[in-house]
């Protein structure tokens, strides 16, 4: 770029750039946008979880997952304070990703923490990247979030949507479905990654699918069609996926036209888990899902945060509380070796983090950039008059499928 | 919206173009011009992303007074066209290339076609029924981009679009980009402006408030009508693709029936007809809805639907009917 | 299939009993009611309100929908008044927005959880048809269905009531000037076919639920039934239902990859060839 009469565009561009310079602060031209949260050890972090629309309820157990961590452990990730900024993702990434770059952009936040919609956390992506600073997902199941589509500064403590149904796929060919199961779930992208890893451990174990059904995504809410379709496919035991009003919807309509006591219905673990287990009532009795954990787990660690939890709200924790207070909890072992706050350091610092041992879910490691964790097999059953996901099984460590 | 519906007028009025005092008008346009591409050096970057999305939908809203104000055809499908040019856009982006006119000109381009593909059945209807088919041509497209996972990316939508680039280097810069933003959507508010003022403009606004008049004075109306629909939507798809530039995604809810009824909100907020009040009434929407929403516990659509129901009664012109009027009212 | 037909019959009744109430405040008044569906979730989350409390509640929640449904027509009614001289376009966005006060307003007081409702004592269960398994409930949709489509038909095509709705749908300014008062017959249209809407809410709260976002859902559901049926026709409102009924079932076993494509297209077939409607005559414009 020698002295040149004519100008080009990057000269352009160039000369734009630097114009801010000379303006007052506050400008959105020029480099990096500021966000270093020196002198004393503190850091911010930004929690974006829905606070309406349908995964209203989900945001609510997140937060309060990260809040009862937080005030467990004194507000503090070891010698740095935890000051919290919480956004509203919404419902789709027309309103979570701007919830995510509000957090970023206009309160500087260091870490970004929540993320319900698979959507919306591919679609902040490059907004991460760009920005060199970390999100920790505390939902969202896309398996490209932590493969195809990687970048160094997503990580997650949830779930793959894979890794889920395979549990159950070589569960279910290991007892006597062999030769027949029906797969159905929604007609969109999660549904597809769902029965996709169920359907590839399930063969791989020897078991034959007999059928499949899409039923097109939030749109649907008469399965009777589908219902129809499975009696006639001869299938010996149905696997499904739904969440929120499907679920619910679903699970009703398959005992009222008489399939529940026919033909046993197994699932993905969000089929029963968390709000919508009450409005299924009755009609989800017996049925038996996979996920990597139930408020019923027997052991020390989930046993302390049962109480807790139910002590400070009255309700009893779902996996999304702990899949956001795991958040915080790695974040606080992250933050023993990091050398800095922005997303490289604190990934490497993540990478070292081991076995999460104290988690109510039982320990736990990075594989990658996601969880390496126990899953286990669930009955829903009536305690007391109330209806629960009761452990019926282990079925050992899995990682996100390949 | 039919011609029995409205009242007469005399062919002359409607067929003459608006008289703008041309000085005035262009210092006007001039100084917002100037202060709006000043605005990111004073704004934090996230004033300026939103900023950046204002504009965006104001160019948007402008397409779709094209049809609703100026032609007198209420769609509530147009959010449809928006998304047809994102996604083109943001397709081409990833797998061509994201040099600066290529994914502006395939998203005007698809945009256009969409609205040519669908708008030979749509300019056959009128009033409400024109309404209601806009209103199943978009729901229809929404089903297109949420099931055709290997082109669109389904539910999750078409990530990872990479930044637009001038000559090579990228706009690395919510600034840079908005820029951009601003001086695409600048060229086709200037687009339509010219149109609207033009000699076909003027046939338009006749078919609005006379179609059997115009009719009977030679017009081809329902050719006149299928060309606007058609440019209305190349103008929706340029705005498409600056959403893509600026989101660098785009969902199915991009496309879906409350993007089309915020549009339509900020049209007849500024005044069916009236250019300047379509980009005031987006500003207004985008404000409440990505600035204030989040605010209100995500009861931003709770204030819009204030809105919508006060400025029907308040404002029967939208806030371009607050202006003192020099000319004699015709519609 | 002979119940997925059956079913077609219970979402088709369902729908004919929603959709028959829009299209005489269409056909008669020419207001395009987008707030149609609010008022079916409203009646939606009534019905799950009171569905713990067995008959009563059913009962209850039906007694209150149907009171809140005349009121709501009421008031919607003097609002559309003022705007009686302007465009369909006023009206309907007037409706649009009242419809997002509605919803959200709703959503504030039951919260964004879905809700289930279940179907009334003695309804709850299942009994055995064609060999198959069918919801109780929804059998007794049909009957009850049927039973208002006649009842409906006959207050409209054999009462004095019936012929001023049926004149003023065909030229209003003749009934006016026939000394009616015609604002008198758009609000009790209006009321009733609001009533229609809350009623419908609280009667498919067993198929659909209560939930966010089920408002527009159906609202359009409900307007493919009236454009294809007509507007402003019992007759075709019934019919458009029906159809709407088997498509939405029925098409969904036989074509399922289309399934979500066959509602919008026999939209357009129908606006297309006929744009009238099936049943409508091209007055009611």
């Amino acid at each position: 770029m020698t002295e040149h009469p004519t100008i080009t565009r990057r000269r352009l561009l160039a000369l734009f750039g630097a114009v801010p310079v000379l303006a007052a602060c506050g400008s959105s031209v020029g480099g990096g946008s500021g966000g270093t949260s020196g002198g004393a050890k503190a850091i911010k972090v930004g929690l974006v979880v829905p606070q309406s629309g349908v995964y209203a309820a989900l945001g609510t157990d997140m937060q309060r997952g990260w809040d009862l961590w937080l005030e467990q452990n004194g507000g503090k990730f070891g010698d740095y304070t935890v000051t919290t900024v919480v956004a509203d993702e919404g419902e789709t990434p027309q309103t979570g990703v701007p919830a995510v770059q509000k957090v970023l952009q206009s309160d500087g936040v260091d870490v970004v923490v929540g993320i319900v919609n698979s959507a919306t956390a591919l679609g902040v992506a490059d907004t991460l990247k760009e920005s060199k600073k970390l999100l920790i997902v505390t939902n969202a199941g896309a398996g490209a979030l932590t493969g195809k589509a990687r970048t160094p500064y997503i990580w997650r403590t949830s779930f793959t949507n894979a890794q889920v149904s395979a549990a159950m796929g070589a569960h279910l060919a290991q007892s006597g479905f062999k030769d027949g199961v029906f797969a159905i779930a929604p007609d969109y992208a999660a549904g597809a990654e769902v029965i996709a890893g169920f359907t590839k451990a399930f063969e791989a174990g020897g078991g034959k699918v007999v059928g499949t059904a899409k039923p097109a995504f939030g749109k649907t809410s008469d399965y009777q069609p589908f219902l129809t379709q499975i009696q006639q496919s001869g299938a010996k035991a149905t696997f499904c996926f739904f969440s929120g009003s499907e679920a619910i919807t679903f699970v009703k309509q398959y005992q009222q036209f008489g399939l529940a006591g026919t033909i046993p219905l197994y699932g993905s673990g969000f089929l029963t888990e968390g709000s919508v287990l009450k409005q299924q009532a009755d009609a989800a009795l017996g049925v038996q899902t996979t996920l990597h954990y139930t408020d019923q787990l027997d052991n020390p660690a989930n046993k302390a945060f049962v109480a807790a939890y139910q002590a400070k709200y009255q309700a009893s924790p779902s996996t999304f509380s702990v899949q956001t207070a795991d958040a915080a909890n790695v974040l606080n072992r992250a933050l023993k070796t990091a050398t800095a706050l922005d997303g490289d350091a604190l990934a490497a610092a993540l990478g070292g983090v081991g076995a999460v041992d104290d988690s109510p879910r039982g320990s736990w490691t990075f594989d990658g950039q996601t969880p390496r964790q126990t899953m286990y097999l669930r009955k829903v059953e009536n305690v007391n008059g109330t209806l629960v996901n009761a452990v019926v099984q282990d079925l050992g460590q899995q990682s996100q499928p390949r | 919206m039919t011609a029995v519906a409205s009242p007469a007028v005399p062919g002359g009025t409607a067929a003459r173009p608006p008289r703008l005092t041309c000085g005035r008008g262009a210092l006007i346009s001039v100084v917002v011009l100037v202060v709006l591409a000043a605005a990111p050096l004073f704004l934090a970057p996230f004033a300026t992303t939103t900023l950046t999305r204002v504009l965006v939908f104001a160019l948007f809203a402008v397409s779709l007074d094209l049809l609703v104000g100026v032609t007198g055809l209420p769609s509530l499908g147009h959010a449809g066209y928006l998304g047809a040019g994102a996604y083109a856009a943001g397709w081409v982006s990833i797998n061509v290339t994201a040099e600066a006119p290529v994914p502006l000109l395939v998203g005007a381009a698809v945009g256009a076609l969409a609205a040519a593909l669908t708008g030979w059945v749509t300019v056959r209807s009128a009033g409400v029924f024109f309404l209601m088919l806009t209103l199943a041509i978009g729901e229809t497209l929404q089903q297109v981009a949420d099931s055709w996972e290997s082109v669109t990316g389904g539910a999750n939508g078409l990530t990872g679009v990479p930044l637009v680039r001038l000559a090579g280097t990228p706009l690395a810069n919510v600034g840079y980009t908005y820029w951009y933003v601003l001086a695409v959507g600048a060229l086709g508010f200037a687009l339509v402006a010219v149109l609207v003022r033009s000699p076909w403009g003027a046939a338009l606004r006749g078919i609005r408030d006379n179609e059997p008049r115009m009719r009977a004075l030679g017009y081809p109306t329902s050719l006149y009508k299928y060309v606007v629909f058609v440019v209305a939507g190349g103008v929706a798809g340029i705005a498409g693709s600056l959403l893509v530039a600026q989101q660098r995604l785009v969902t199915p809810a991009d496309l879906g029936f409350l993007t089309s009824s915020f549009a339509l909100l900020a049209v007849v907020i500024g005044g069916a007809g009236s250019l300047w009040g379509a980009c005031l009434g987006a500003a207004l929407v985008i404000v409440i809805r990505d600035a204030l929403g989040p605010s209100l516990d995500g009861h931003g659509t709770l204030v819009l639907g204030v809105v919508f129901v006060l400025v029907v009664y308040l404002l029967p012109r939208g806030a371009a009917g607050l202006r003192p009027r020099r000319r004699r009212e015709n519609a | 299939m002979l119940v997925s037909i059956l079913n077609g019959f219970a979402i088709g009744f369902l729908l004919f009993i929603l959709a028959v109430g829009l299209s005489l405040v269409f056909g008669m008044m020419d207001v395009l009611n987008l707030a149609h569906g609010a008022l079916f979730l409203g009646g939606a989350y009534l019905g799950a309100q009171f569905a713990g409390d067995g008959w009563g509640g059913f009962l209850g929640a039906l007694g209150i929908a149907a009171v809140a449904g005349l009121a709501a027509g009421g008031v919607l009614s003097l609002m559309t008044e003022p705007l009686r001289r302007r465009s369909h376009l006023d009206q309907a966005l007037l409706t649009l927005g009242v419809a997002l006060v509605v919803a959200e307003l709703l959503i504030i007081v039951f919260g964004d959880d879905p809700l289930a409702v279940p179907a009334p004592p003695g309804l709850d269960g299942s009994v055995a048809v064609f060999g198959a398994t069918y919801p109780a409930y929804r059998l007794v949709l049909i009957g009850f269905g049927a039973v208002l489509a006649l009842v409906v038909h006959l207050v409209v095509d054999r009462t004095r009531v019936g012929a001023l709705v049926r004149a003023t749908v065909a030229d209003r300014e003749m009934v006016a000037a026939l000394g009616v008062d015609n604002r008198l017959v758009k609000a009790g249209v209006f009321a009733v076919g609001s009533l229609l809407a809350t009623t419908a809410g609280v009667l498919g709260g067993p198929v659909y639920g209560a939930r966010p976002g089920l408002d527009s859902t159906i609202l359009i559901l409900a307007l493919v039934v009236v454009v294809i049926g007509g507007l402003g026709s019992v007759r075709g409102a019934l019919v458009g239902a029906l159809i709407i009924g088997q498509v939405d079932t029925l098409g969904r076993v036989l074509l399922p990859d289309l399934a979500s494509f066959i509602l919008f297209a026999a939209l357009a077939v129908v606006l297309v060839v006929r744009p009238q409607g099936l049943f409508g005559t091209a007055v009611a414009r």
